[in-house]
């Protein structure tokens, strides 16, 4: 029997990927879920497994084309008629949890659905939903493909209503229905001087996506940056300290988790930091958790991996994560739900140089942390002239959200606790 | 070999209106059946327990409200089973003729036989003059169920009989013993007892109807067939039946306790379950999931990309209207229109005396949802077109969400529930408030207004009963 296999959904949002690696060749036999092929999405790489064993007869596209979802990319014989349940993209990291890339439908209210876990390409039913629309509303949302569960109804008693639909549509003109106000930016072409020497790359992959999230915080989000000083001699003197007890525990320790903490207590201080504007709803969200995104540097591009619940893990466990998630960055094996959820962000250009930069926040986060190098330098000290380790920050925030003064207390006490570590004990967990 | 852009498996309810869909929609459709066209539900399910349930309802008001209306008829009202056995056939294949010349009429092909897949792309169907190949680039597997049987109580469809041995009874059964408290088994055993048998219903639960329906609704149903002399056996298990010159011996098991009861017919109601084993799905990579039932997704679509699946093969509910809304659905995703399973609600009617229907949440569904709700009854008793009618068992209950008045759910016993219900089905989908209910004008005398007074109540302030004022 002939099977095909599908690239299967690879994210939420995500339409498209484009073909790394070919990991088989026709005449191949492949088991379940082994993998057929690498692909890049603008988030990460994912593996693509076979559904079913088989034989591998026709690979239908070449390294480096771009896929849609759901196009056939391989045909196949099928050794059994046993048909495996297709399995979604797996992240090439981990074989053991799936990606977050199959949207799961809710069984309906009759629990007639029994959802397969192929790759659904409608929004879920709205039985098990909250919205309130009559069946007429619901058919319109599905036929101009708005996700009518997202909506937020004007109606009596947040009924979504015809009107509600139609301009949902018109806000995103790109189909996938975000919370996000609408945002037309202007695409200007580029024409060089005729017979310059130029080459054409398409924008695509990840930086296709750092341009567009980019280009959105700027536009959503008036920024400021504040600088200032620190003076970490205490801090370099206890990491010194600790190198070897890291050492034994396999890992190594940097500043960032330090800085992780102190960035921690400070939000909790000034909870504004850790929030997002609701821009639909006209609303602030304070979060109650703490998702520390750092931006990574990789050979492809910037991504911001992010460690969860940064608030209840000691020095170690973020000194470990911290590598973990960088090698995969570099790799380029992030999965799509480790970049996701963080709801404040740190940028450490440290180690490369520079005295101060001014970031751009990642929407819908209010603010973002900039470290830099750690310098030796000469001050005075009571008259003394004392040798001291400086290291510079920058607090750069929303300022629809953030006032200049709350900005400037929130990056003192920052500092001061990093000036004394000692304080940062007084909010351990 | 002939060749199809859709073939539709099974002809009931789901079946031939998805055929007739499909090929509105332009596909060269086709449509296999084994037995009648129509299905269970034309044949041997809803339509003539229908017919059997409406013409003794009329014998029980000839023979208990006439005299009290002064409608005096001389002698005793009797019954002519043959006479009445042929009327509900010709109910049945009045239907299926109906069925018949739909399809016809919309260039639907139609093979008489039995199906069997060879592979994803192709059947062979067995048919009186041998077998043939139809292959289609789609299939819509609509094959239903069947009575389950459980163990003791093998079918010979004549004494040992499931609902479609029921509905054959040429002749009144003078001892009937039920087993199984459900819908089916309450619709036939009413009937029945209105014909003249002796009925005893054996129910496995504590209460009949149970899970099935609103509590209360099953309360009433449960107490009227009492009071028309059907003996009700709740907890109760039947374990074993002999054949003895007076008939059967069915011996039950009541809190421990073995008894032995007579019966000429056994009818055997204990539910159905989905063709799964039949057809070689295996074939045709379609999976089942642990009950039975073909998996699919919220399209319908199962594990076999160009196959679908509807009606009761396709999960619960098992309802003939649920498999109807799915057979339209599934030949519109086939035409590329994007469809999904996507109600809120699926009514449920039950032909008992009186009716049964209900939509939506029931009152405890409703309150573990955490949002507060409202509830309230408002009874037949007070509505002037139910006296009129001399059928005032029963109420309207509505529950509605307490902040902003939703209708979430609605669950009515009484005449014409059935009817009632569609108002009820319409008001859930839209996410009708309470005060839409009520403040539509519903025409007067109508059983109607019942619900436009359950709305009141819920509010607090119906008109035609004594009500204290909400808190």
């Amino acid at each position: 029997m002939a099977t095909d296999i599908k690239l299967p959904e690879l994210g939420e949002g995500i339409n498209e990927g484009e073909l790394i690696k070919w990991l088989v060749k026709p005449g191949d036999q492949v088991k379940p879920d082994q993998a057929v092929a690498e692909i890049m999405t603008d988030k990460a790489t994912v593996e693509v497994p076979s559904p079913s064993s088989g034989t591998i007869k026709e690979l239908k596209f070449k390294e480096g084309d771009v896929i849609k979802v759901d196009s056939v990319i391989i045909s196949m014989e099928a050794m059994t008629t046993s048909v495996a349940t297709p399995a979604a993209a797996k992240s090439a990291a981990t074989a053991s949890k799936p990606a977050a890339a199959t949207i799961t439908a809710p069984v309906s209210a009759a629990p007639a659905s029994t959802p397969l876990t192929s790759t659904p390409s409608f929004f879920p039913p709205v039985a098990e939903s909250r919205v309130l629309a009559t069946p007429a509303t619901r058919r319109l949302a599905r036929e101009i493909n708005v996700d009518i569960n997202e909506l937020q109804g004007s109606g009596l008693a947040g009924r979504v209503t015809q009107d509600d639909v139609l301009s949902a549509k018109d806000s995103n003109s790109t189909s996938s229905v975000t919370k996000a106000p609408a945002t037309q930016f202007p695409k200007p072409s580029y024409q060089g001087p005729t017979g310059s020497l130029e080459e054409r790359v398409p924008l695509r992959g990840i930086r296709k996506k750092i341009a567009e999230n980019l280009q959105m915080a700027k536009h959503i989000i008036p920024h400021f940056t504040l600088m200032d000083e620190a003076n970490v001699s205490e801090l370099v003197k206890m990491r010194e300290g600790l190198k070897d007890l890291a050492e034994k525990n396999q890992t190594k320790i940097t500043y960032l988790p330090f800085v992780i903490k102190a960035l921690v207590s400070t939000m909790r201080e000034y909870p504004m930091f850790n929030a997002s504007i609701d821009d639909q709803a006209q609303e602030i969200v304070y979060k109650k958790y703490f998702n520390i995104g750092f931006a990574a540097d990789t050979p492809n591009g910037l991504v911001v991996p992010v460690i969860k619940n940064a608030d209840q893990k000691t020095i170690l466990e973020l000194s470990k994560e911290i590598i973990e998630l960088s090698k995969k960055a570099r790799d380029g094996k992030l999965k799509p739900d480790e970049m996701k959820g963080a709801t404040i962000s740190i940028t450490n250009i440290g180690s490369v140089g520079g005295t101060y930069a001014t970031p751009i926040i990642n929407h819908p986060e209010v603010a973002i942390l900039g470290m830099y190098k750690i310098q030796d330098k000469l001050t005075l000290k009571d008259t003394q002239v004392v040798a001291q380790k400086a290291m510079n920050y920058t607090i750069t925030a929303d300022h629809r959200l953030i006032d200049g003064a709350v900005a400037a207390n929130f990056l003192k006490s920052m500092i001061s606790k990093l000036e004394n570590p000692a304080v940062l004990m007084m909010n351990m967990y | 070999m002939q060749n199809f852009d859709v073939v539709v498996i099974g002809s009931g309810p789901g079946g031939y209106v998805s055929a007739i869909r499909s090929s509105q929609l332009g596909f060269k459709t086709a449509i296999v059946e084994r037995e009648a066209l129509g299905g269970v539900c034309l044949n041997v399910g809803c339509i003539p327990s229908k017919a059997m349930i409406t013409a003794t309802h009329h014998l029980h008001k000839a023979q208990f409200d006439f005299s009290e209306m002064g409608l005096i008829i001389k002698g005793p009202v009797t019954v002519d089973m043959k006479k009445l056995v042929s009327w509900k056939q010709s109910v049945c294949d009045r239907m299926s003729n109906g069925v018949q010349s739909l399809l016809k009429g919309n260039k639907v092909t139609i093979v008489q036989g039995q199906a069997n897949f060879t592979s994803s792309t192709q059947i062979q169907v067995s048919t009186k003059s041998g077998t043939e190949d139809i292959s289609a680039k789609y299939f819509i597997i609509a094959t239903g169920s069947r009575p389950i049987e459980i163990p003791g109580f093998p079918y010979d469809e004549k004494d040992i009989v499931s609902s479609t041995g029921a509905l054959a009874f040429d002749e009144i059964p003078k001892k009937v013993v039920t087993i199984g408290g459900g819908y089916i088994g309450l619709e036939i055993s009413s009937y029945l007892k209105k014909l003249g048998s002796e009925v005893t219903i054996l129910e496995a639960q504590s209460s009949l109807l149970s899970g099935v329906v609103d509590p209360d609704c099953a309360q009433v149903v449960s107490k009227k067939l009492i009071k028309n002399g059907v003996q009700v056996y709740l907890s109760t298990k039947a374990k074993s039946q002999k054949k003895t010159k007076a008939g059967y011996e069915v011996t039950i098991e009541k809190e421990g306790k073995e008894e032995k009861i007579l019966a000429d017919k056994i009818l055997v109601t204990v539910g159905r379950k989905p063709n799964g084993d039949q057809m070689n799905f295996k074939a045709a990579g379609v999976l089942l999931d642990e009950r039975g039932f073909v998996k699919v997704d919220a399209q319908r679509r199962t594990s076999s990309q160009n196959i679908f699946a509807i009606g009761d093969i396709a999960g619960q509910p098992m309802l003939a209207h649920k498999a109807s809304y799915e057979g339209i659905l599934v030949a519109e995703v086939l035409a590329g229109h994007n469809r999904v399973y996507d109600v809120k609600t699926v009514p449920a009617v039950v032909f008992t005396d009186p009716e049964i229907a209900s939509v939506g949440l029931t009152e405890k569904e409703a309150s573990q949802k955490g949002n507060g709700i409202l509830v309230s009854k408002f009874p037949f008793a007070a509505n002037g077109r139910a006296v009129s009618m001399m059928e005032t068992e029963g109420f309207v209950k509505i529950i509605a969400d307490s902040k902003t008045h939703v209708v979430l759910g609605v669950h009515i016993v009484g005449p014409e529930a059935s009817n009632l219900i569609s108002e009820a089905a319409l008001a859930i989908e839209m996410g009708a408030r309470l005060e839409d209910l009520a403040l539509t004008i519903h025409p007067h005398p109508t059983l109607g207004e019942t619900m436009m007074e359950a709305a009141e109540a819920t509010l607090g302030h119906a008109i035609h009963i004594i009500q204290r004022p909400l808190k």
